[in-house]
């Protein structure tokens, strides 16, 4: 049992979760991004603490119980992949944003506005 | 059973060849659209006639009448989802009637469109691919290919209807058609699964060959069946309680009108119902639904059709009369089967294909369809007030027009139903001879009040060119040759009887009987009708008020529009605009549930103290990094500052990876982590006044403040505890292993994570490239969306300096 581990995704996922409930933009981009980390780190860890085993790069004549679970790892790998394209195109989004609207307050950018139906 | 017909084979390819062959038109015509004009339609024109002749060939080499020729393309097997198609009777005089009208309907658009009328291309176009839709529903064996067919003639339907699309009447008309044949098609869908799944097939000659057999101890579905089959064939053809959208349809260029939503289209109620006539003639229901909601149609129609003004408008609510009696006409076969049906059909076919493009003739030669502002017409347009008077006539059932061939023969039948079901078929008496009455009227009017009396002073007059008064010519003279001589006609409808549908016993079709009770009621009809047309006319047709069922199509309009509205209404109280009000309630939500499953498996967790607990120094280090990492994120008060406090939490996650034995992780997770500092540095570039902008973050003991902590907590705990409790519950046989094992052997790789993205799982990487690719598009069109709006000088893009990591100018930012 990797507490170590358990703990990290917990801490994470506080902070990321605390920032994405701010109302600054910045601060939910922020935690946006750590929010992505976090959840790769939880996927990662279902393959096990690595403890004496290997990496899955194959060697010769090793039995396969010699080395960590590599599907949580190519999981991963997609996810960072997509992580980055939401990431990217957040950052585009408030970049049009702050171009728009010149604020970077979701609670001025979303006042809602009288009569609007 | 008396209408087992024995199946023979035919290759599928020669049907589906003359079912896609106008579909192949459409490029030709999209691309030559512009260029022709409306000559397009003699292009057209070209497709319906090469797939009769190609019906032809195929009808002559594979199928002798009174035989059932089934062929099937398998596409979807194991869920009896085939492209199978039927070669019938009926299949193929629809087939006929489409291609032939289809022919003429070509040839009498090219020439009612004026020479530069615009998306003559697109318009021939959508009509190619509605006569494919159209023969594939009428040929397919299939009910799903049926069914799916069937939803295609309704797109088909919408983009014609929609033509004009800047005009609002085209869409709401487009709108209502659309939203009543799906919502009706969807019904269907529900019934014919029901009815496939009693069956044991979805093959509908199969089905229709058992006759009603099918049904056998269904019980209480049957009639739910039959209800949702028919709920799809009344919307279809417009049947009470949806005869509204049919009128509206009106909004298309006439040749559609004439085409879709009085010849083939809206005859697809009619085409199911004499399809499901052997499967379901025996119920209870079937009468009093079938024939029941027909003729009311059928009475319904003929008044609201009195009540109108509008040529097109009159032709609608006759349309959806007659095809209230056409339908209700399958209601009343006994059990030797219906005669005559084709008849009827073809009648109507005529007189009406050829009254609604007369119609159009008048509305452009004279400027207006009102009946109120017409009249004198027939001095200056001999021809077309030739096809309108046959036309009129046949739809009055005036002797020697097909027309009264086929109100006769119906009275018969509708006589000898009466020695068999009395009192009941008192009613559908009534409905026939009153709507007959009333049909006498407006056809007479529409005849008189277009065609004969005086001018109107002030209307502009346009002579329409010769070619475009033929097709309905030809349809008229149809109607009065087949009238004269209808021995003829009834001979070839002879040949395509359908066994367990038609009576085989064939009555001889002819002019005169003699004088009988048919003759004489008909007789009084048509006396009646002129009676009832003198008083309308007398009165200058007004009408005190608007009937409310006249109305429908407004009512129906308000309550799509009112369920908008209020979604909307909803959407806002909710606040689904606004992330810092919804996102809480997600959140909590969210744990709500997932705590509460915790809760219930609390005892598994008892077993995390028999775990072993291992500690790694080196992970922990790494772990207590990436904390202090966050903790800067948290309190440091530059943007800047927290931008570098995250990349030291993301470079030390990458360590994180390392240990976990997961290099190609580590090396992606540094590039990307790379990639986004760059990136949020330009976005904080973008607004901040220099590196020291910032704000620090503050935290008070407050209501919202608190609630953020709380839940923010949860979630961490949340986290924590599902990596326990995946630990906890780890399979002993994990899935990756295979994989390992199988690298080598099968993908030729000794690298597992690679095998499995580039080989086991590829898909999955597919997935990720075109989420990627979602990704820059969307995030391209916000740029470039940008730049076309405030123009160049304030271009989000900087210039693609932005794409580049260039620093963006600051020209926007100083004001």
């Amino acid at each position: 049992m990797a507490y170590d581990t358990a703990l990290l995704v917990g801490v994470m996922f506080t902070v990321a979760t605390y920032l994405i409930l701010q109302k600054n933009f910045i601060r939910i981009l922020f935690g946006f991004i750590i929010f992505t980390n976090a959840g790769n780190l939880f996927l990662l860890s279902i393959s096990g603490a690595p403890r004496h085993r290997r990496m899955p790069i194959l060697e010769e004549g090793r039995p396969v119980s010699d080395y960590v679970d590599p599907l949580p790892q190519a999981l991963v790998l997609t996810a960072i992949v997509i992580g980055l394209g939401l990431t990217v195109y957040l950052i585009m989004l408030l970049y049009r944003v702050i171009l728009d609207s010149k604020t970077i307050d979701t609670e001025k950018l979303f006042q809602p506005e009288e009569g609007d139906e | 059973m008396p209408g087992l017909a024995e199946l023979n084979h035919f290759p599928a390819a020669l049907l589906l060849g003359v079912i896609v062959l106008p579909v192949l038109f459409v490029p030709a015509l999209l691309l030559f659209g512009n260029r022709l004009g409306r000559y397009t339609g003699l292009l057209a024109l070209l497709a319906p006639l090469a797939s009769t002749v190609w019906l032809t060939c195929l009808l002559r080499e594979h199928w002798s009448s009174g035989t059932v020729g089934t062929a099937a393309i398998e596409w979807v097997p194991f869920l009896g989802i085939n492209l199978a198609l039927v070669l019938d009777g009926i299949s193929i005089f629809y087939g006929y009637v489409i291609l032939g009208v289809g022919f003429l309907v070509c040839g009498y658009a090219t020439f009612y469109f004026s020479r530069d009328e615009k998306n003559m291309g697109p318009f021939f176009a959508y009509l190619m691919f509605f006569m494919t839709a159209m023969l594939g529903a009428v040929f397919a064996d299939n009910l799903f290919s049926l069914f799916i067919f069937w939803e295609l003639t309704g797109v088909a339907s919408f983009l014609l209807i929609g033509f004009s699309y800047e005009k609002r009447t085209s869409q709401l008309g487009a709108r209502r058609a659309l939203l009543i044949t799906f919502s009706t098609g969807l019904c269907l869908l529900a019934g014919f699964i029901l009815l496939g799944q009693q069956a044991g097939t979805f093959v509908l000659s199969r089905i229709a060959a058992q006759g009603g057999t099918v049904l056998e101890g269904s019980g209480w579905l049957a009639p739910v069946m039959l209800t949702l089959i028919m709920l799809g064939a009344f919307g279809k053809s417009a049947q009470f309680p949806f005869q509204f959208w049919l009128p509206g349809a009106m909004a298309a260029p006439t040749p559609v009108s004439a085409y879709l939503h009085s010849a083939t289209m809206v005859k697809l109620g009619v085409f199911l119902s004499a399809r499901m006539f052997p499967i379901f003639r025996d119920l209870d229901l079937w009468l009093p639904l079938v024939a029941g909601v027909g003729f009311a149609t059928m009475l319904l129609g003929a008044f609201l059709a009195f009540r109108s003004h509008d040529l097109k408008e009159i032709l609608a609510y006759s349309t959806v009369s007659q095809l209230g009696f056409l339908i209700g006409f399958y209601g009343l076969g006994g059990s030797e089967g219906v005669r005559f049906d084709l008849l009827h059909i073809a009648s109507h076919v005529f007189y009406k294909g050829s009254l609604f493009m007369v119609a159009g003739i008048v509305d452009h030669a004279a400027g207006t369809r009102d009946l109120r502002f017409l009249g004198g017409l027939g001095r200056r347009l001999p021809l077309t007030a030739v096809a309108a008077l046959l036309g009129a006539a046949s739809l009055a059932s005036i002797p020697l027009t097909t027309g009264f061939i086929s109100k006769e023969l119906a009275l018969a039948g509708l006589g000898d139903l009466w020695a068999e079901k009395g009192a009941l078929a008192l009613f559908f008496y009534a409905a026939v001879l009153l709507s007959a009455v009333m049909t006498v009227a407006f056809a007479l009017r529409l005849f008189v009040g277009a065609f004969t009396g005086k001018e109107p002073a002030d209307n502009p007059f346009h002579p329409p060119g010769f070619w475009v008064q033929l097709p309905p010519l030809a349809l008229a003279g149809a109607a009065l040759g087949f009238g004269v001589f209808p021995g003829v006609l009834g001979e070839w409808l002879d040949h395509f009887k359908v066994p367990g549908l038609q009576d085989s016993a064939s009555g001889e079709v002819a002019l005169w009987h003699g004088i009988n009770r048919e003759l004489l009621l008909s007789a009084a009809a048509i006396a009646l009708g002129i009676l009832l047309h003198g008083w309308a006319r007398k009165r200058e047709w007004h009408w005190n008020r608007v009937l409310s069922l006249q109305r429908l199509d407004r009512v129906f309009d308000r309550s799509v529009d009112t369920l908008g509205y209020v979604a909307k209404r909803i959407t806002l109280a909710l606040r689904a605009d606004w992330p810092p009000a919804y996102l809480p309630i997600v959140i909590f939500t969210l744990l709500a549930f997932v705590l509460s499953a915790f809760v219930v498996h609390r005892a598994e967790f008892g077993e995390f103290v028999n775990t072993e607990r291992l500690f790694d120094p080196w992970r922990s280090l790494v772990a207590v990094m990436v904390c202090i990492g966050l903790f800067g994120v948290l309190t440091l008060r530059r943007w800047t500052a927290q931008l570098v406090a995250l990349s030291v939490s993301g470079f030390f996650l990458t360590f994180y990876f390392v240990l976990y034995k997961a290099p190609d992780l580590a090396m992606t997770q540094i590039l990307v982590e790379s990639a986004s500092v760059v990136l949020v540095l330009v976005l904080i570039a973008r607004f901040s006044t220099g590196s020291r902008a910032g704000t620090r973050f503050e935290f008070r003991w407050n209501a919202k403040q608190v609630t953020r902590a709380l839940l923010s907590l949860g979630m961490g705990g949340m986290a924590t505890l599902l990596v326990v409790f995946a630990e906890l519950n780890r399979h002993p046989d994990p899935m990756g292993y295979h994989m390992l094992a199988l690298s080598q052997p099968l993908a030729e790789g000794t690298n597992a994570v690679n095998t499995i993205l580039v080989d086991f799982r590829a898909f999955d990487t597919m997935g990720e490239i075109t989420v990627l690719l979602i990704a820059t598009l969307a995030g391209m069109g916000l740029m470039v969306h940008y730049k076309r709006e405030k123009g160049t000088d304030r271009s989000a893009f900087a210039a693609p300096g932005f794409l580049l990591g260039k620093r963006p100018e600051r020209k926007g930012k100083s004001e």
